[in-house]
């Protein structure tokens, strides 16, 4: 099919997690053509193994899809996939930023939840065309009728003729394509200016290097162009372009403005792609970059080492691999007393940095101690300069220190009305301040509160969903920096400190979290032959103390009839599990250990 | 000549014990007659290979050596001493259950030249006696004895058992005297070690037996400790304890690193720097396979079983021997770990030794890791 932009249709679909997002895109996929019904794997998009196991899309991708609509002409449709989480907003929002229109899934039975509002007023932003769809019908406990309402009332989109389908027994999918092509607007680019493409995704490809997902704002882009990276700089030579197929790609000649597809330029290191940044011709500028890029700063952190310090050359050739498909993932080299020789890594999220850690251990083999998590503190000297903080041990000391300033983030929570006091006394315990309070439709509650990134971190998801049978749900976004009272706090094992314990918390939480921590090491460090004292401290001042008792009894009674294979296997064992313990002074302390700072009660 | 002790495992029992994961194998007794033919099979079959050694000591151990006909013991020491000569003053322990003895049996276990009996008499305390399963009485251990002196046996071992669920102090003390009542020259005494898949391990998971914990289990120990040492019987290893002179000479070879021939199923062996088992189950050995689990020890496997095993003596490591046998003195690397062991009360060196404290030896995996690894 030639090209005419008006026969192009760009679009996402948005949902609230286990809406039927997934499904409903592989329904899509089936519909048009572009995947057999045989070649169907559940969740085609959904690539990543660790995607499908835990439901969600990690990395956003595009297909496209040609289409006979009822009018009798063929469409060309590109389904643009985002990401679920709200780690990933920013990726999220640059998908949206490359489409004209998004289908809004909302669940039958389930009606609105806290990412079906979050998604739709990113859409509006977007200036996109949300179109409703009702999806699962064919649950019993399905009522289309009340979540059209709910979505009039509180979205205030017309839900008029919306479709009612079950993705999963393919129940009016056809009532969606055709919906698309009525509804949302051709892309109405100029062809002739000088070429602007949003990267809105890139990935790794072992052939073609490092791709850039695009939308074509304007102009046009072939093989052998020179082109530049606006906000990166650099330039590259096209080697090819095309449109994405579900499992593969499809090379074309060139891509125009308001097409979606590919473009690999023989780039070796992501890091030279970045979301968000605007691909132009090195001869033929564009004036202006396309607007809305951002660097993407990781807001989490945390040390990742080798339970086997063997393994260091191992962990940094995967993180290396890891990170050329995520250009969110960052890793510097650190070393720690008790650790030996690991990263510092920086994740967009908790979820990101799960993710990062399960894949290196699933896919890489490797064997991991991690540090808890740390936010990114802001640190003003007495001498002016202000340093940014990432991981506990290197804060300057103490008389240095003019004042502290942690992030902060706009916390949203919806929850069933019931479920309110419980919320409160959370947000509360975590240094939360109130802001708003919003009665919206089915008996819910939406909440509003300021609070420090590194409570949320801490914790929060776990008691959230403990507090609230799993009814709430939760949403954040980084607002920036607040003044507060923090302090290091300090872990003292046979009286030496583990730099790998330490934290940074608020003055108010030091005392409980000392004591909790230090109980938590009393039980994860087995007996030694010396009694080790555990201690939690601020400055040089103690404020919680524990004790491992020393142990008293480890003796195989019996070597029986010169049979020693047994005390060998397990002086083996022991000598295995030494191995695996951090040593810290005298004090062997197993890997476990240092997760135990990251668990309240 | 060099030293060659024997030890001839008797997998068979009367009954297995609740706390029992040797290998024995109650209602077997259709097969003592075969076993014995492999048995003597196998002995035939090293004549060749380990000739040129004299037997220095043999030990029976089982299983219940004492309850199959004295025979097989006789028949069995009678081709021993066809294969290798016995040294004169040969060490010739069998060992056995106080229920299964008769002056019958005695009188040819004499004859055939052993000269040592070990009996498993655990307890004294017939109540705990039923509860670990045993075939015998606290009255039989006495008669059995009584009757072994009577053939003519004074070097007596008795097998006794701590930290039995249910025992208190009151109850091993009793135990502790009446062995001794009895005047035997050696005493054993076991930590029980509750096994996975006894019926015991099945008690303690359901609750109905509780075992004492580590410094009760502790207590009693060093109750026996001071209660063997006053009635002249010391503590030359972890838990054996003997009048001077009285001390198994069989169980020394293990703890030295002696060479020893394993003889019958599931016995283990040590010969020419090579450790080898034969099958663990009576059906495993009687279908032929033999020596089994080759291990060819290395200098390392040598030193880190020189460490863990001489600990286990009252002697101690010899350092001398140590630095001959391995071309460095065993401190080196280990200073810091020797120090803090010693500041701890867990080990000292004198005369040329390393020993474990009477503490120390509370904790002699422990103690023994510490040591395994010396520093570059």
């Amino acid at each position: 099919m030639s090209y005419d932009q008006s026969r192009i249709r760009n679009f996402c679909i948005i949902a609230h997690i286990d809406h039927g997002k997934s499904t409903l895109a592989d329904r899509i996929l089936e519909r048009t053509g572009v995947m057999k019904q045989r070649d169907m794997t559940d969740q085609v998009l959904d690539s990543m193994e660790l995607e499908r196991e835990r439901g969600i899309t990690i990395k956003s991708k595009a297909v496209r899809m040609p289409y006979v609509a009822k009018d009798g002409k063929e469409y060309i449709l590109n389904l643009i996939d985002t990401p679920g989480h709200v780690d990933f907003t920013y990726e999220v929002s640059r998908a949206l930023a490359a489409c004209e229109g998004a289908i809004l899934v909302v669940d039958a039975s389930q009606g609105i939840e806290a990412q079906t509002l979050a998604n739709v007023y990113m859409a509006l932003e977007h200036d996109l065309e949300i179109l409703p769809v009702i999806n699962k019908i064919d649950l019993p406990s399905a009522q289309p009728e009340v979540v059209k309402q709910e979505i009039e009332d509180e979205i205030g989109l017309d839900c008029e003729g919306c479709p009612l389908v079950s993705a999963k027994q393919g129940i009016g999918i056809d009532d969606v394509l055709e919906d698309i092509v009525k509804n949302v607007p051709a892309p109405a680019d100029d062809a002739d200016a000088p070429l602007q493409a949003l990267i809105f995704d890139s990935y790794y490809d072992n052939y073609r290097g490092a791709i850039s997902s695009v939308r074509l704002k304007a102009g046009s882009v072939k093989v052998g162009d020179r082109i530049r990276m606006m906000a990166g700089n650099r330039e590259f030579e096209v080697t090819e372009v095309g449109a994405y197929l579900p499992l593969g790609y499809s090379p074309k000649d060139s891509l125009n403005a308001g097409e979606v597809g590919y473009i690999a330029a023989s780039i070796k290191d992501i890091a030279d792609i970045r979301v968000g940044d605007t691909i132009t011709l090195a001869d033929n500028p564009a004036a202006e970059p396309l607007p809305g890029y951002k660097p993407v700063l990781p807001m989490v952190y945390c040390g990742i080492y080798p339970a086997d310090g063997a393994d260091y050359e191992s962990l940094r050739d995967a993180l290396e691999k890891l990170r050329l498909n995520d250009a969110a993932l960052s890793y510097e080299p650190e070393t720690s007393v008790a650790l030996g020789y690991g990263f510092r890594c920086g994740f967009l999220g908790l979820l990101h940095m799960e993710i990062i850690q399960e894949r290196l251990e699933r896919e890489f083999d490797l064997d991991l101690v991690t540090t808890a998590p740390s936010v990114v503190y802001k640190v003003v000297k007495t001498d002016g300069e202000t340093v940014f903080i990432d991981n506990p041990t290197n804060l300057p000391p103490v008389q240095e220190i003019d004042w502290m300033e942690e992030p902060m983030v706009d916390a949203q929570v919806i929850t069933p009305q019931d479920y309110v006091g419980a919320i409160m006394e959370l947000c509360q315990d975590k240094r939360g301040t109130f802001k708003d309070m919003k009665y919206i439709e089915g008996g819910r509650v939406l909440l509003k509160y300021d609070m420090p990134l590194n409570e949320v971190i801490y914790d929060f998801f776990d008691q959230l969903k403990s507090r609230t049978r799993g009814y709430a749900s939760f949403d954040y976004e980084l607002k920036g920096y607040a003044r507060s009272d923090l302090v290091k706090l300090d872990m003292l094992l046979n009286g030496e400190q583990c730099d790998a314990l330490s934290i940074i918390v608020h003055k108010d939480r030091a005392y409980p979290r000392g004591r909790s921590i230090a109980e938590k090491l009393k039980d994860a460090i087995p007996r030694q032959l010396f009694e080790i004292p555990i201690q939690a401290a601020i400055g040089g001042k103690v404020i919680a103390r524990e004790t491992v008792k020393a142990l008293r009894k480890d003796v195989l009674a019996k070597c029986y009839g010169g049979d020693i294979s047994r005390k060998k296997k397990l002086l083996e064992k022991q000598k295995e599990g030494k191995k695996r313990m951090r040593q810290v002074g005298s004090v062997a302390v197993p890997s476990e250990a240092f997760m135990a700072v990251l668990k309240m009660d | 000549m060099k030293p060659l002790s024997l030890y001839i495992h008797v997998p068979f029992c009367r009954s297995k014990c609740a706390y029992c994961d040797f290998a024995s194998f109650p209602g077997r007794e259709g097969e003592w007659g075969r076993y014995f033919e492999a048995l003597w099979g196998e002995m035939e079959g090293w004549r060749d290979e380990l000739s040129d050694r004299e037997v220095a000591t043999v030990f029976f151990g089982g299983g219940t050596p004492t309850l199959v006909d004295a025979g097989y013991i006789e028949e069995t020491l009678a081709r021993a001493r066809r294969i290798w000569p016995f040294a004169p003053d040969a060490e010739i322990t069998l060992e056995g259950n106080p229920g299964t003895l008769t002056p019958q049996k005695l009188a040819v276990y004499g004859r055939a030249g052993v000269n040592r009996l070990s009996m498993g008499a655990q307890s004294f305390d017939d109540g705990l006696l039923q509860s670990l399963g045993r075939i015998h009485t606290a009255a039989q251990i006495g008669e059995a004895v009584r009757m072994a002196r009577g053939a003519g046996f004074s070097n007596i071992n008795l097998d006794l058992m701590y930290a039995l669920p249910g025992q208190t102090m009151a109850q091993w003390r009793d135990t502790l005297e009446a062995a001794l009542g009895l005047g035997v020259p050696h005493i054993s005494a076991y930590s029980l070690i509750v096994e996975e898949g006894t019926p015991m391990a099945a008690r303690v998971a359901r609750g109905e037996a509780v075992v004492p914990d580590d410094d009760a289990v502790n207590a009693l120990q060093r109750e026996a400790v001071s209660r063997l040492a006053a009635a002249g019987l010391a503590r030359y290893e972890i838990s054996n304890y003997a009048r001077p002179g009285f001390e198994c000479r069989h169980n020394l070879v293990y703890w030295n690193r002696g060479d020893y021939l394993g003889l019958g199923c599931a016995a283990h062996s040590l010969v020419d720097g090579t450790r080898f088992s034969n099958p663990a189950t009576l059906d495993g050995y009687l279908s032929g396979a033999r020596r089994l689990d080759q291990q060819r020890l290395t200098a390392a496997d040598a030193m880190e079983e020189t460490l863990m095993l001489s600990t286990r003596t009252t002697r101690g490591l010899d350092l001398a021997a140590w630095s001959a046998a391995f071309g460095a003195p065993f401190e080196r690397g280990r200073e810091a770990a020797l120090a803090k062991l010693a500041a701890g009360g867990f080990i000292e060196i004198s005369d040329g030794f390393l020993r474990l404290t009477p503490r120390g030896m509370q904790v002699q995996d422990a103690v023994v890791l510490e040591l395994m690894e010396a520093d570059e």
